[in-house]
């Protein structure tokens, strides 16, 4: 197989706080990813960056595409949501989350983002009903694969299955780092001892997701539920119940512990990447994430679609600039390449090519 | 997730009975009016009675009651909201704002007919200045 080269971006969710902090607005965000060489990939999450979304009028999209193109980024994708539980007295029926999600799949088009990310609340039934307004309008369904699931659980082999039925060139996956993580967070840990968890809790933390990590992932969500439960009482035992939350939702829903060859079973899927990370080490490596494995995994394979830089250590980490930790992440991902006998695509113009005939493959 | 940025510094404002504050969304991206849920405004330790408690957000006050039933207004991350009830302060103070928040996520579905709700609460020392 013809080795992969993978675009390098970013996804401005990376930069969260400083956007909700009011220190950049999207249009200086845009420009910062431009200037700082965070691109040329960009993605845009719909309900956080753009006001009044999905409604896309046609003014601003002609500004949004005008100044991505002036600064020479790439659009990789529209991170889309389905908000079945938008109303308080019943979950969404099925033909108005169809009629929202078209909504969104239209702004993308508008906006020249060629994938919307979806996410697991999507059925293999939504997703199928969903395929014909994808083909419409020509922009690929990437359902993100994120912790607690992983590749191989059953929700998303169920998808899988679904995709081959169906046959769709528009239907695939985004592969989220976070599923496959090595070990709990040093930078969360770090954290954790600033909110004055002992020396003591953090390694019976750490042991507690080792363990869970030898075992492998979850089976199914009784299981991810047992492990959210451990959490919480292990807290609760080192006298911090006000902790256990927060080492549940990050031990569980961030930390995934399948293994990188996981992905295997969904490669040829795969459309997008969400190259998710908490931290760079004084080594200048990811300590938690086996990005160098992830990256060869990719090559090896023939990926040449996006990988959007994912930092969420900003939930915690409010020390550090998010910028200098972004580059960092991304400095590992290009020499992993390179290691792995490749490159990572860093010039706009080769992206824009490389990228159409990503998606092109799948409808050949 | 952002509860740091629940209330904003430095804006308690109070006419002697009424006391009002603004306050950030601590989610990373927009919700509607119909997900938040409700809030409870504590000032040195006393708390506004529900019932007294107004949500101001895109130029309209309201109950959360009358919140429900919206799914067209929405709470950009951008956007300060403002949340007002009744609690004495007076005015020139050092006051102890709590704010607590309620907010369903719409997408995060954790049961068969339930999404995922948060509960965040964030406590800042302002002064308080004359409305």
């Amino acid at each position: 197989m013809t080795l992969g080269t993978p675009l390098q971006g970013v996804t401005l969710y990376s930069f969260t706080r400083a956007f909700h902090g009011r220190e950049y607005d999207l249009e200086a965000l845009i420009r910062k990813v431009a200037a700082e060489g965070y691109g040329p990939g960009l993605e845009v999450i719909g309900f956080s960056s753009l006001r009044g979304f999905p409604d896309v009028d046609d003014a601003f999209a002609g500004r949004f595409r005008d100044l991505v193109a002036e600064v020479d980024l790439v659009p990789t994708s529209l991170a889309v949501n389905a908000d079945i539980g938008i109303r308080r007295d019943r979950l969404m029926s099925q033909e108005e989350l169809i009629a929202y999600m078209r909504r969104q799949i239209e702004a993308a088009a508008k906006l020249g983002f060629p994938v919307a990310r979806v996410q697991i609340s999507l059925t293999p039934d939504s997703m199928e009903q969903l395929a014909p307004i994808a083909e419409e309008h020509e922009v690929t369904l990437a359902l993100e694969v994120h912790a607690d699931q992983y590749a191989s659980h059953p929700r998303i082999l169920a998808l899988r299955d679904r995709y081959e039925t169906v046959g769709s060139p528009f239907l695939g996956f985004t592969m989220d780092w976070g599923a496959t993580v090595s070990g709990f967070a040093p930078s969360l840990l770090e954290a954790y001892r600033r909110r004055g968890a002992s020396d003591e809790l953090r390694a019976a933390v750490v042991a507690l997701w080792d363990d869970f990590y030898e075992q492998g992932p979850p089976a199914d969500q009784a299981e991810h539920g047992q492990r959210f439960g451990r959490f919480i009482a292990l807290a609760a035992q080192h006298g911090r119940p006000d902790l256990g939350i927060d080492f549940a939702i990050n031990g569980t829903g961030l930390f995934g512990p399948a293994r990188v060859d996981d992905w295997r079973e969904i490669l040829p899927w795969v459309r997008h990447v969400h190259g998710k990370f908490f931290g760079i080490d004084e080594t200048g490596e990811e300590p938690s994430v086996p990005v160098r494995d992830l990256v060869a995994l990719l090559v090896e394979n023939g990926y040449s679609g996006a990988i959007s830089s994912e930092y969420e250590g900003w939930h915690w980490n409010h020390w550090q600039s998010p910028f200098e930790i972004i580059a960092g992440e991304q400095a590992v991902q290009r020499s992993a390449a390179a290691a792995a006998g490749s490159r990572m695509i860093t010039d706009a113009a080769e992206a824009r090519q490389v990228l159409a005939a990503h998606h092109a493959s799948a409808r050949a | 997730m952002i509860p740091d940025r629940i209330i904003e510094q430095g804006t308690l404002s109070t006419d002697g009975s009424r006391a009002s504050v603004d306050v950030r969304i601590p989610w990373y991206r927009a919700l509607p009016a119909s997900c938040i849920a409700g809030a409870r405004l504590t000032i040195d330790g006393v708390a506004a009675e529900a019932d007294t408690l107004r949500w101001e957000m895109n130029g309209e006050v309201r109950t959360f009651a009358e919140m429900v039933d919206d799914t067209e207004q929405w709470w950009f991350p951008l956007d300060s909201a403002v949340l007002s009830g009744e609690v004495p302060v007076t005015a020139g103070a050092d006051c102890e704002v709590r704010v607590d928040l309620t907010l369903y996520i719409p997408y995060i579905v954790i049961g068969a007919n339930e999404v995922l709700h948060i509960e965040e609460h964030d406590t800042k020392t302002m002064k308080a200045v004359a409305a």
